[in-house]
């Protein structure tokens, strides 16, 4: 073994190592006419899909409130170029990797806040994440605004400086009850639930919530098929949903065990009479690509909706397939409704004190006229969630493109049932 | 096959227990009316085959390591990333010349081959001369090196080969086979077939397993072992490639899929007894009739529990796995 | 004299640390390296000491996390009280898996542990009581000192250094003593040492549990300094592999192996994340990945052993000096 280039390894690691801690010490702080935010994604790891979208949603977001796009309407801050707020201010987005843990999602927290020095953050995807994360803004008193994390207990914390955007399972659950009632109402047979979950934080919190909600209104409990998630192989579940025959299958899924759900009834020859997605999984881009074209019919949750061509959201979302290359998701145009919330409250508190930005969103009563999602509108309870949020039930009726077909009011077209499949 | 004959006994008594319960002995509940019992003795076979090309996959994608660990005693951390690449190698064949694995299989044998030897004389040789936790060391961060160089080229989307690039699904007395999985369970039995005869009848195999056996003695006798050690690495990255490239004609394909698949490979390759290509083909079956069966009898969150229960006990019992050398 | 000089320099370093670079990432940076610095050492003593390669030790550390978070989740105790508990029980584990587990050989014996861990993990993940999936949060406001529960990570920094020094102190005796010397023994050649009279099983078993006590330890330490714990933080075999290549970079066997590893490898990996994270294109890990290739191919033996050569190299006197910590014999 040689010993002179193991040396030379060992210093030039060391030296680098030096030199890269001292790189941020050494950036130049953030200007006055700069608003710095912090974003924590997963950048890495299984979960790497969403996160990266999520980037590429935010980033077309600070493309919209930094430069002026009058076409985009009621939606706070297009019309000017910059924060109108603070003189005109430009918001500056400061992006953390997670990487799937939750130590480092505080970690990085804690970088933003304090070397970074962001005046708020966003984030952060998975529920235990956002968890830690959000915990070191409560000490720092930083204002946190998660747009898409489902967790009850995120909002049962007693924080004072947590606030959430998006509707959660409760929510979910009285969408899916009320979607159910008016389906059977126009003929379709929904007696027999079942839920293919997987045991992860969100899939058993959301299929509980839902089997509590409808027992609660008088229905059968759902049959609960639960499974270990970035599962090599489903064939069991489906036969198992084969066997029962449920009238309406809801799908409690991330994107890689929908796509090997989609393939295995295909491969099964099983169509179930209905499929309901929650979101998730069957909202990826990338299921679509994959399996779309055999999972025609497929139901999914959803607040977001495209929108008739030159409506607003059509002009979001193909300002956001130029920087991502995919079509907009649910998910994503939920993080980015988070990050506009966050945004606009920064502008009506005029000031980048954080206590300010707090008081600002404790304020926040944005119409539904102003948001680029489906809710009735934002205004946050005491606990920090938005109690006007809302969502729409889409089909995927092509298998390429989801349409918004419910609530009557809200809807393109006409549910198309059964479920075609393929 | 006794194990999985036992199993077969079990599911028929649980089989016969469940008919009791919703036939006879305290009615049938509501929305769920159960059809006749001969269902479900199908449904039964279908979990059943189902198990057994899923464990011929498993067979199929650890061979290739259980080639290294028993020949040169490699800890391969990287292993379900060359599964990975091979699943990669296999889109882009597609993407580029709109081939399925007719040519995408033999171009990730060879791409992976390559890609064997480069990391053998780059990293392999030099910590084979370290302890154990070298190995581990160097092939973690081999790992995520090749993981995220994947991640940065082609980005964190999910991507998958169209649906029917093999063929679609066989239908023989009630059973749905999928022609892919089918296609991979044959080539598992060729490869393990192969690879066996390779070991055990031909001058190169014999000189691998000599270099195996005593490096030294090996080199004495006119054996270079640093060579027969690079074709041992090329030959089993070329069929982890093959196995990677056949997997991705049904499973979808993602720069992290390696983890999923890794750990499936370790716990098939010490089953079977390391170096041993036949033992990782068995394991692999019984790992695969085990799991399907389970995640229908008891439920898909315990099917995992089981199999790890069952490998413990197993090992605790039998330390040198089912075909291991004592 | 002059031999004391090194090893005084660093001690200081590491006690000053946190006061001289005192910004709040740096301070906790520091508590993160010392806590896996914690866990890397208690590894050492079955995995390197021993030569026995456990890579499921996140088992014992999941104990300590999920006991500590447990007290207070359940029974609104200060999460210090969970220490005890999570030892007890990972001691109780390594016991039970120990007996049949030890009598594999090398690499079986690894495959075993990584069984036992994630069986454990699995197990977790369905258990209500445990938190299945969600997990179990400490006190989001600390009640008092004793739920230990800081914004700063400063006297997390000073805590985690203690628990260091003890774990090190309890090698250290282990190593020297009649047990050590066992030990020695059997990692280079198991079978003259039973020969010899050296009762194997036992004093591996023996290791094995003190190994896992002292890794739980730091598990409850993890999970009162981050507040939480969910099956994928607290069990996950990342964190088996990630305190073994920490023990291995550094030099396992060795005392301030797991230390100097966990130096290295920790801000490694925060410092990369920092600086290529946020661009959402994996270049961390091929960054970090990369760094761990390289040290493994031209140091496999760790890293210490280079620093150790580098220091032997500058005394002008060939005398057979030890640098501090290195207690195996040669």
């Amino acid at each position: 073994m040689t010993l002179k280039p193991a040396i030379g390894l060992f210093w030039a690691t060391a030296i680098t190592m030096a030199a890269m801690s001292a790189i941020p010490a050494g950036r130049v702080l953030a200007q006055d006419k700069t608003v710095k935010i912090g974003a924590i994604f997963p950048l890495s790891g299984n979960a790497a899909s969403a996160g990266v979208h999520a980037k590429a949603a935010i980033e077309t977001a600070v493309d919209i409130i930094n430069n002026a796009h009058p076409e985009l309407g009621n939606l706070p801050l297009a019309k000017n170029a910059g924060l109108a707020g603070l003189g005109g201010a430009k918001v500056e987005v400061v992006f953390a990797d997670n990487q799937g843990s939750p130590a480092t999602g505080q970690n990085q927290a804690l970088r933003l806040i304090t070397e970074e020095k962001v005046v708020a953050l966003t984030g952060a995807y998975q529920s235990g994440i956002t968890l830690t994360a959000s915990a070191t803004a409560e000490r720092y008193g930083i204002p946190f605004v998660n747009g898409e994390s489902v967790a009850a207990n995120l909002t049962e914390r007693g924080f004072k400086w947590f606030f959430r955007v998006t509707p959660v399972a409760a929510d979910f659950a009285e969408i899916y009850y009320e979607f159910l009632r008016d389906m059977k109402a126009a003929g379709a047979k929904t007696d027999s639930v079942a839920l293919v979950h997987d045991n992860t934080e969100y899939g058993t919190s959301v299929s509980s919530v839902i089997t509590s909600t409808f027992k609660a209104k008088g229905e059968a409990a759902p049959l609960d098929i639960a499974y270990a998630p970035n599962a090599t192989d489903v064939q069991s579940q489906v036969l198992q949903l084969k066997e029962k025959k449920p009238d309406v299958v809801v799908m409690i899924t991330y994107t890689s065990d929908a796509i090997l759900f989609a393939k295995t009834m295909q491969a099964l020859d099983y169509k179930p009479p209905m499929i309901i997605a929650d979101d998730s999984g069957y909202s990826d881009p990338s299921f679509i690509k994959a399996v779309g074209k055999i999972s025609q019919g497929a139901f999914n949750r959803s607040s977001w909706s495209v929108g008739p061509p030159g409506s607003t959201t059509a002009l979001i979302a193909e300002m956001y397939k130029k920087k991502s290359g995919d079509e907009m998701d649910d998910t994503a145009a939920r993080q980015m409704q988070g990050f506009f919330v966050l945004c606009d409250a920064i502008d009506r508190a005029g000031s980048t004190d954080p206590a300010k930005i707090q008081a600002a969103l404790k304020e926040t009563n944005l119409k539904a006229d102003q948001l680029m999602m489906g809710y009735k509108g934002v205004k946050f309870d005491d606990k920090g969630q938005n109690i006007l949020a809302a969502g729409f039930i889409i089909q995927l009726q092509d298998g390429e493109n989801y349409v918004t077909v419910w609530p009557k009011a809200s809807a393109a077209k006409t549910p198309v049932l059964p479920y075609k499949g393929w | 096959m006794g194990k999985a004959g036992d199993a077969r006994e079990r599911a028929d008594r649980w089989r016969a227990h469940r008919c009791f319960r919703i036939h006879g002995g305290h009615g049938a509940k509501g929305a769920f009316a159960h059809p006749a019992s001969l269902t479900m003795s199908i449904i039964l076979v279908q979990v059943i085959v189902g198990g057994l090309l899923l464990g011929a996959v498993y067979a199929l994608f650890s061979s290739g390591l259980t080639l290294v660990w028993g020949m040169m005693n490699i800890v391969n951390f990287a292993h379900g990333d060359f599964v990975m690449l091979g699943m990669y190698v296999a889109f882009v064949v597609y993407t580029l010349f709109g081939a399925g694995p007719l040519l995408g299989a033999p171009l990730a044998v060879l791409v992976l081959a390559t890609l064997g030897v480069v990391v053998y004389f780059g990293l392999i040789r030099d910590i084979m001369k370290g302890p154990m936790l070298a190995q581990i060391l160097g092939t973690f961060g081999l790992a995520l090196l090749l993981r995220y160089s994947v991640f940065w080229w082609f980005g964190a989307n999910f991507l998958s080969l169209p649906a029917n690039i093999v063929g679609g699904t066989f239908v023989i007395m009630g059973l749905r086979i999928e022609a892919s999985r089918l296609l991979a369970g044959v080539v598992a039995l060729l490869v393990t077939w192969g690879l066996h005869l390779l070991l055990t009848r031909t001058s190169l195999g014999s000189k691998m397993l000599a270099v195996s056996e005593d490096a030294t003695a090996a080199q004495l006798m006119g054996i270079r072992p640093d060579s027969m050690q690079a074709i041992a690495w090329a030959i089993a990255a070329g069929a982890t490639g093959l196995a990677g490239a056949l997997i991705a004609t049904f499973f979808y394909i993602v720069p992290t899929v390696g983890e999923t698949l890794g750990i499936v490979a370790f716990v098939t390759v010490s089953l079977g007894g390391f170096g041993s290509v036949p033992g990782a083909l068995l394991a692999g079956l019984l790992i695969g009739v085990i799991e399907s069966l389970s995640a229908y009898l008891i439920g898909a969150v315990y099917k995992d529990i089981v199999v790890y229960t069952l490998f413990l006990c197993f090992l605790w019992f039998r330390p040198q796995g089912l075909m291991g050398r004592s | 004299m002059r031999r004391l000089v090194w090893p005084a320099v660093a001690l200081a370093a590491v006690v000053l640390y946190p006061l001289l670079l005192s910004s709040p990432f740096e301070q906790r940076l520091g508590a993160l390296v010392l806590l896996y610095a914690i866990a890397a050492s208690a590894w050492n003593i079955v995995g390197g000491y021993a030569g026995q390669v456990s890579v499921g030790h996140v088992v014992f550390f999941g104990c300590g996390a999920y006991a500590a978070m447990g007290a207070y989740a359940h029974f609104a105790w200060s999460p210090l009280s969970g220490i005890p508990i999570g030892v007890l029980v990972s001691v109780a584990i390594a016991a039970v898996v120990g007996v049949p587990t030890l009598r594999l050989s090398g690499h079986y014996f690894s495959m075993a542990t990584i069984a036992v861990a994630e069986l454990i993990r699995l197990i977790v993940t369905n258990t209500g009581y445990l938190g299945a999936a969600v997990g179990l949060s400490g006190p989001t406001v600390p009640r008092n000192i004793f739920d230990l529960s800081f914004i700063s990570a400063l006297p997390y920094y000073y805590l985690f250094l203690t628990v260091l020094g003890i774990t090190l102190g309890i090698t250290w005796w282990m190593a020297n003593s009649r047990m050590g010397f066992y030990l020695r023994a059997i990692r280079d050649c198991e079978r003259a040492a039973r020969s010899l009279g050296a009762p194997a099983s036992r004093i591996k078993l023996a290791a094995f549990m003190l190994s896992a006590g002292l890794t739980s330890v730091a598990g409850a330490l993890y999970a009162m300094m981050f507040g939480f714990v969910d099956p994928e933080s607290g069990l996950g075999i990342l964190i088996s592999v990630k305190i073994l290549i920490m023990a291995a970079l550094g030099g396992a066997g060795l005392l301030f192996g797991p230390l100097v590893g966990a130096v290295i490898l920790v801000p490694l990996e925060e410092i990369s994340n920092n600086l290529l994270g946020g661009q959402g294109a994996g270049l961390t890990f091929v960054l970090y990945g990369a760094i761990i290739v390289l040290i493994a191919r031209f140091q496999p033996g760790g890293l210490l052993t280079l620093i150790q050569r580098l220091l032997k190299r500058r005394k002008p006197n060939p005398a057979p000096a030890v640098a501090a910590g290195a207690s195996h014999a040669p």
